[in-house]
């Protein structure tokens, strides 16, 4: 044995030696982290995350993928680089019904696909009627559920036919009132849009299996259905419409303010028609494919490398700055940070740097990032599971964690106590803290109270006491002898972060209430299947990444008897609070109804807010007009290598107020046409209020 | 020999059968499905999903299609990756496992058989101490360990060689050489292990008595007896090497066979993942074949009937 132990001795020689040389080798002093000069051509190395799915738009609903899918394929709208915010891409500008449940876009009549072929508002109307077809089976359909009789469609259901020709409709067995909306029509009017703009039609299930099971629960609908012709929804039903070449009509079944940007998301961008139809699933070869984007794929080794170049018959070519840019699917954070301190990637996406690398990362400044994401951690409560079905032990274990040192101990997190993140929504804050005051107001409290729920393990203490377990002081420490602590355990899905996250919540737990709660780690899709049942006993971790910039994103997670929170809560009340919010056209309005719910729910407490999420992601500082915004999805148009290094990037934290004239300028250029067509729809207002005057 | 060869190879499809049945049942045991996120689906939409895969039909229904198309050495399609055939996506990245593994696999031999021999030449000299102390090493670090090591040193501290990625000759010395590393060990004790005992032997000892020269008993036959038990080592570790090694492939980002399995299984990616198992246990059952038949080349009192 003793030839082992000397091999071991030499090992762990070998180890500090090269841990040392490395720390030697990598110069601390430098102010760019590893190798820093831009690359010799005009091209962008990028890790957007693993293999891409599919480049195939609507199927496809990672992050990752939607990155290099922003770069082939363009939309109706596109990114705004720094918020998000929807700018016109190939709609040049587009009108919405005051009542904001129709949409008129005016496409651009330069727009081309990367075969030269035009792109007209009869692509988008197949491109959407095929995102939503069974057959495709897209998990990302139902982000357009909004575009009226799509749900119907994509679900398989039928309408009701009368005896007289007429059709059931769904006012008349809906317990929600849906208010008569009434607009004038965008755009010239058509009998396809006359049936749209009509009442809704009522739709069952089209298998007689699920349709009886769906009437068993309802009486009136069954009797009302009885020897009914069922017609089943088409394609052409949905609420899409081609005005004409140039003008694509959208038409929502109720308001949703967020819709327009959500119209950025690739589940709305335009696919070639032509080349689907004849190469059906193999479209998107290599070989086959065609794109619409600002550049196009120039090659494609699954696992090893996805290139695109600049596509000469897009429409704004000739503001499309980089020549080509080069994906690398990778799934290690460690060889992607290996790969881009030796300068072999020029930028990483979010959440790449492992967190032992974060003390010796945080120092450059001018390449790390760490704004706050659309984006939020936290624990979901099971409430029907005793003894959390107390509200009192709910908010006890909320107040019990001190998130100000969570955010120092978890560096990417900063501390949150509601539902929506903190920091981007500016104007929906705003809305939230006046609501907020008011509200506490005439609770006796006040908005600082409420702020302080940051952190209160006295509040804690007193409230478990008051649910009926008392909580005893042992000299500097507490016990809670009479909580059931094999009742409660923090689930969490396996990742070295979630880890830590949940030993840190332990150990603050037993220090301010002396509970020691049991911590289990699940792999990814074990764990999901216990969450979405509500199956698991007290707390399990959870983040949230907006599908788009809207709080609405967040809040409805609770909304509906089926709701996804996986907490095990309803309540229709909150519902109505929601659907208040989006039948409101005065965006400050909704935004303080939208608050009143966002109260109502964080007084239930049943999750536990621990954080905002932030970028943690690296750019070398010649990359610009490339910006960790609230999603990292950047458009790739706006992107350009800087060879002068008096202006690159010296600060990553100020970037996003800094104006870089290059990226401004383009933005304004594109916007202009959307500028106009407000400004000639108030003027247009002005004539008519005139007219009327007069 | 001709029927012993034939009734391996004829034992390898019931095997193969086997294995894919096991796989496939535990992949069905396995929680979570392959279009399973964070964000949970609406009803009608999964229900899309099953009726586009066929996962709509009763269990028995599935397996039976799924044997009936890997007897036609079909696999079918990947899940995850639309439009993808498991078959193509095999064929597309066996070549990068294949070539690691082939150049990791032959400066194993050459390190692992000069070391081995010296050492049991010149037994418990300096030389079969330090050369031992070195495969000890090489046996005990594990390649995860090994592998950012050397990334340390010559991709991130030198700058000497890329840190990751495939393409050119220069992205391949590091992977190889943590790949090579615990092989070259192995192949060392093991060659001087057998040859100590073949050196000790009596047919050594009268190629000595008839005169012949040190050199023609060491080649000729000390080697051919000495080097078996490396030759049983070859037969699963080649396989194994060609098809992939998932940490050295991950850690230097080779889009190999290894990766894929990896993910595949992650992915849950039924058809990806079936299809890899049974190609890897038939690489491994003939490899095991192929090292049998070589035993009688190398020696001779081994017959096969």
């Amino acid at each position: 044995m003793a030839e082992t132990q000397f091999s071991r001795s030499q090992i762990l020689i070998v180890l500090i030696l090269s841990s040392f040389i490395a720390g030697c080798t990598t110069s601390a002093n430098s102010r760019y982290f590893g190798q820093t000069a831009p690359p010799k051509d005009n091209v962008m190395r990028y890790v957007t995350g693993g293999e891409i799915e599919s480049l195939d738009p609507p199927i496809t609903n990672s992050q990752g993928d939607a990155r290099i899918l922003i770069a082939l394929f363009d939309g109706l709208v596109e990114y705004h680089p720094k918020t998000m915010e929807p700018i016109p891409s190939i709609a040049e500008s587009w009108e919405i019904s005051p009542d904001g449940t129709e949409y008129l876009f005016h496409l651009r009549n330069n727009a081309r696909f990367s075969n030269g072929d035009p792109i007209m508002a009869n692509d988008f109307v197949y491109s959407f009627r095929r995102g939503f077809s069974p057959e495709l089976a897209s998990r990302n359909a139902y982000l357009g559920y909004y575009i009226k009789y799509s749900e119907a469609y994509n679900s398989g259901r039928s309408f009701v036919k009368n005896a007289d020709g007429s059709f059931l409709l769904k006012k008349d067995f809906s317990e929600v009132s849906v208010g008569a909306q009434t607009h004038d029509t965008l755009g010239t009017n058509s009998e396809f849009h006359h049936f749209l703009d009509s009442p809704e039609r009522l739709s069952v299930p089209s298998s007689e299996k699920e349709r009886t099971a769906a009437l068993d629960k309802d009486a009136k609908l069954k009797a009302a259905i009885q020897g009914k012709e069922f017609v089943p929804v088409k394609a052409e039903d949905i609420g899409v419409e081609a005005v004409d070449d140039y003008t694509l009509r959208l038409k929502l079944y109720q308001p949703a303010p967020y819709f327009l940007g959500l119209l950025a998301h690739q589940f709305f961008r335009v696919v070639p028609r032509k080349v689907i139809e004849k190469y059906g699933n193999n479209w998107t070869r290599i070989e086959n494919i065609v794109t619409a984007g600002s550049y196009k794929l120039a090659e494609h080794r699954p696992y090893d490398i996805l290139a695109v170049v600049r596509d000469p018959n897009n429409w704004d070519a000739a503001n499309v700055k980089l020549d080509r840019i080069e994906f690398y699917p990778l799934d290690e954070q460690t060889t992607m940070m290996n790969l881009y301190k030796a300068g072999s990637v020029d930028a990483l996406y979010n959440h790449t740097v492992p967190a032992a690398w974060f003390d010796q990362i945080k120092q450059y400044t001018a390449e790390y990032s760490l704004q706050p994401e659309v984006a939020d951690e936290f624990y979901v409560i099971n409430v029907k599971k005793p003894p959390m079905d107390k509200l009192k032990v709910r908010q006890a274990f909320a107040l019990a964690i001190d998130r100000e040192s969570l955010s120092k101990f978890r560096k990417t997190l900063k501390p949150l106590v509601d539902m929506t993140p903190e920091g981007v929504f500016p104007k929906y804050e705003e809305a939230r803290d006046k609501v907020y005051t008011e509200e506490l107001k005439k609770q006796g409290s006040s908005l600082a109270e409420w702020k302080a729920r940051i952190f209160d393990p006295e509040k804690a203490r007193k409230l478990l006491a008051e649910a009926g377990f008392a909580v005893t002081k042992n000299g500097e420490t507490y016990s809670c002898p009479s909580f059931p602590v094999d009742k409660t355990t923090i689930t969490y899905n396996t990742a070295e972060s979630n880890k830590a996250v949940a030993e840190f919540v332990q150990a603050q737990w037993k220090q301010n209430l002396g509970i020691t709660v049991s911590i289990k780690n699940m792999e990814f899709r074990t764990f999901l299947p216990l969450l979405n049942k509500v199956d698991y006993e007290g707390f399990a971790r959870r983040g949230w990444v907006g599908d788009y910039m809207d709080p609405y994103t967040f809040l409805s997670l609770y909304y509906s008897e089926t709701n996804e929170g996986a907490t095990g809560w309803w309540d229709p009340k909150f519902d109505k609070l929601l659907d208040d919010a989006n039948n409101t056209v005065d965006p400050q309005k909704r935004f303080e109804i939208m608050a009143q719910a966002e109260f109502y729910v964080m007084q239930q407490q049943i999750i536990i807010p621990l954080g905002t999420s932030t970028t943690s992601w690296m750019k070398k500082p010649y990359i610009k007009g490339f910006y960790p915004n609230p999603g990292t999805l950047q458009p790739w148009k706006f992107a350009y290598i800087e060879r002068d290094p008096a202006k690159w990037t010296t600060n990553m934290d100020t970037i996003m107020k800094e104006d870089d004239p290059a990226v401004t300028a383009q933005v304004n250029q594109l916007m202009a046409t959307q500028e106009q067509m407000k400004k000639s729809k108030s003027t247009d207002v002005v004539e008519t209020k005139t007219a009327a005057a007069n | 020999m001709l029927s012993f060869i034939l009734r391996r190879l004829l034992i390898i499809i019931p095997m193969a059968l086997l294995v894919v049945t096991l796989t496939w049942g535990l992949i069905r045991i396995a929680p979570g499905n392959f279009y399973s996120s964070e964000k949970k689906l609406p009803p009608a939409i999964e229900e899309n999903i099953k009726k586009k895969y066929g996962l709509d039909k009763a269990w028995y229904e599935q397996y039976g299609l799924m044997i009936l198309r890997i007897v036609q050495l079909d696999f079918g399609d990947s899940l995850k990756y639309q439009g993808q055939t498991v078959n193509e996506i095999i064929a597309r990245h066996l070549p990068y496992s294949a070539t690691i593994g082939i150049f990791a696999y032959l400066m194993a031999l050459v390190i692992g058989l000069a070391a081995g021999i010296i050492a049991a030449l010149r037994q418990n000299s300096l030389w079969d101490y330090g050369s031992m102390a070195l495969a000890m090493l090489g046996l005990s670090v594990p390649n995860f360990v090994f592998g950012p090591i050397l990334v340390l040193f010559f991709g991130l501290g030198l700058y000497l060689f890329p840190p990751a990625r495939w393409g050119g000759f220069s992205a391949l010395v590091l992977p190889v050489i943590t790949l090579s590393a615990i092989y070259a060990a192995y192949i060392a004790r093991l060659t001087r292990a057998g040859m100590l005992e073949v050196m000790r032997s009596d047919y050594i000892r009268t190629a000595r008595a008839k005169g012949l020269d040190e050199k023609t008993i060491l080649l000729r036959h000390a080697l051919r007896g000495g080097i078996i038990p490396v030759v049983s080592f070859t037969g699963p570790a080649l396989a194994g090497l060609l098809a992939g090694t998932v940490v050295v492939e991950r850690v230097f980002a080779i889009p190999g066979l290894g990766n894929i399995f990896i993910q595949s299984v992650l992915n849950r990616d039924e058809p990806l993942t079936l299809g890899i198992v049974a190609f890897l246990s038939i690489l491994i059952m003939v490899f095991n074949l192929v090292v049998d038949i070589s035993y009688g080349f190398l020696d001779p009192r081994i017959r096969y009937e």
